[in-house]
């Protein structure tokens, strides 16, 4: 990360250990395209907001549903790719939902 | 009178004359189309911020005020990081010696020089961020997101004059993008170019329509190609049409003309919707390459970035030796009905007419003429 996207970590109580999904996705490094990767499994809590206006990313780990292959157990989701069971999504800085 | 059907709240919300968005990552294709009176985002995401802002520069230079969008995407999810060293260290013997052994089939050399599939940035969200400060400081009229939320954003590219539209490919998406405040939805269907998501153009497109109602206009996308898919489109409450294939084989484009060949004599069954290329699940061009990955012994592919790292070589190679039968693009199923290699002007006119005939047999009283 570099000193001009600074990254704050943080950790939201209201959101730890609620079942979310995430439509998740990258772009595919060397070529023009994206493309999307959905996970289903459980929020820590844990967050970190990337740069100014910040951009919330939320860890979900314990996951039950991930791309096929996907070597890890743990995933950092943007926090409006995230559905909580009501779909609504966890709080972030830039909504009304915020805390 | 009667209203202009293609005069949609598209067109009077960017003071554009016809409701046709080509997303091209072609500067002389946006150009072109942008000057012809309908509309282009420019796909920016695999550029540098310093390349964007030079982008940014040569486009304004050539459209004398008109208004023009730049594509980036955004990542919304990001596993746990590593060099690409330690990735490439992790994938599986049995798929190292699957590619090696297609290299040797097909006599395929090593890349001339860098890979660039092994160079472009890995730390996401910084690279997207050094870019949206460009796009943000250029005060860019339209900023279009193909991936991720770009709801964190919004106040500041509001600020700017900036309309912010998101893509979609499930309802839930678009009910979010609403809440956000997006100023456009595009509606993609898996009809479309490169990843796309279950749900067809024809259900996407009404399903969206239906949750943004008055409040913005949605902007169909995946497998429109011709005038007919946009006067559809029209009708299934889209006030615009996304484009990105048409523009591949297009006069003006700077795809090689071996492809730009090959693009004009698929079919829409010579697409494919595959994980090889990227461990992504995307509609490509079929290829040597899918070939290959779909005979029964051919082991699974492996989930992003793993299957890029795998392939990246051979990738190279074939673009730095031009192996026309490895070579790919992404591609819609509206490829089909790209016959010719047009000048970008001449396909925003045929599908103007083509559009404007559609409406015309719909409400005339003579007989409609049928195909053939």
């Amino acid at each position: 990360m570099t000193d001009r996207h600074p990254v704050r970590a943080g950790f939201e109580r209201a959101v730890a250990g609620k079942v979310a999904e995430c439509d998740g996705g990258d772009a595919v490094p060397g070529t023009n395209l994206g493309g999307r990767q959905e996970f289903t499994g459980t929020l820590t809590g844990d967050y970190v907001d990337h740069g100014d206006p910040p951009w919330r990313w939320y860890l979900m780990r314990d996951l039950t549903r991930k791309p096929d292959g996907y070597a890890h157990e743990e995933v950092w989701c943007e926090s409006d790719a995230l559905y909580l069971a009501d779909g609504s999504a966890p709080p972030a800085p830039h909504s009304k939902r915020a805390p | 009178m009667s209203r202009d059907p293609l005069h949609t709240k598209l067109c009077d919300s960017l003071g554009i004359e016809f409701p046709i968005v080509a997303f091209t990552h072609c500067k002389d294709v946006a150009v072109a189309v942008i000057n012809a009176g309908a509309f282009a985002v420019y796909g920016a995401a695999p550029h540098s911020p310093d390349e964007i802002a030079a982008d940014i520069k040569w486009i304004r230079e050539r459209i004398g005020g008109k208004p023009f969008g730049m594509d980036l995407l955004l990542p919304a999810a990001a596993p746990p990081g590593g060099t690409i060293d330690e990735l490439r260290a992790q994938i599986p013997k049995t798929h190292v010696d699957f590619v090696d052994d297609m290299k040797k089939r097909y006599d395929i050399p090593p890349p001339k020089g860098r890979v660039e599939h092994f160079e472009l940035g890995w730390v996401a969200q910084d690279r997207a961020r050094a870019q949206l400060d460009v796009v943000l400081e250029e005060r860019v009229p339209v900023l279009a997101f193909g991936l991720g939320s770009p709801a964190f954003l919004i106040e500041a590219a509001h600020e700017r004059g900036i309309q912010v539209w998101g893509l979609v490919g499930k309802p839930r998406q678009a009910k979010r993008e609403l809440e956000a405040g997006v100023d456009a939805i595009i509606a993609q269907g898996s009809d479309a170019a490169g990843h796309t998501g279950s749900i067809g153009t024809f259900s996407i497109v009404p399903a969206v329509a239906a949750i943004a109602g008055d409040k913005v206009p949605v902007i169909a996308a995946g497998g429109i190609t011709t005038g007919q898919h946009l006067a559809a489109a029209l009708c299934l409450g889209a006030a615009g049409v996304w484009t990105g294939t048409v523009w591949l084989p297009s006069r003006e484009s700077d795809v090689d003309i071996i492809l730009k060949e090959k693009l004009i004599a698929a079919t829409a069954e010579d697409t494919v919707h595959s994980k090889c290329m990227s461990g992504f699940s995307m509609r490509i061009l079929k290829c040597k390459w899918t070939e290959e990955w779909e005979r029964p012994d051919a082991p699974p592919t492996l989930p992003a970035p793993y299957q890029l790292l795998l392939g990246g070589e051979l990738h190279q190679a074939v673009k730095d030796y031009r192996i026309e039968p490895f070579m790919t693009d992404a591609a819609g199923q509206g490829v089909g009905f790209v016959t010719s290699m047009k000048p970008a002007r001449e396909i925003v006119f045929d599908m103007v007419d083509e559009a404007r005939e559609v409406f015309e047999n719909l409400t005339s009283d003579e007989p409609v003429a049928t195909p053939g």
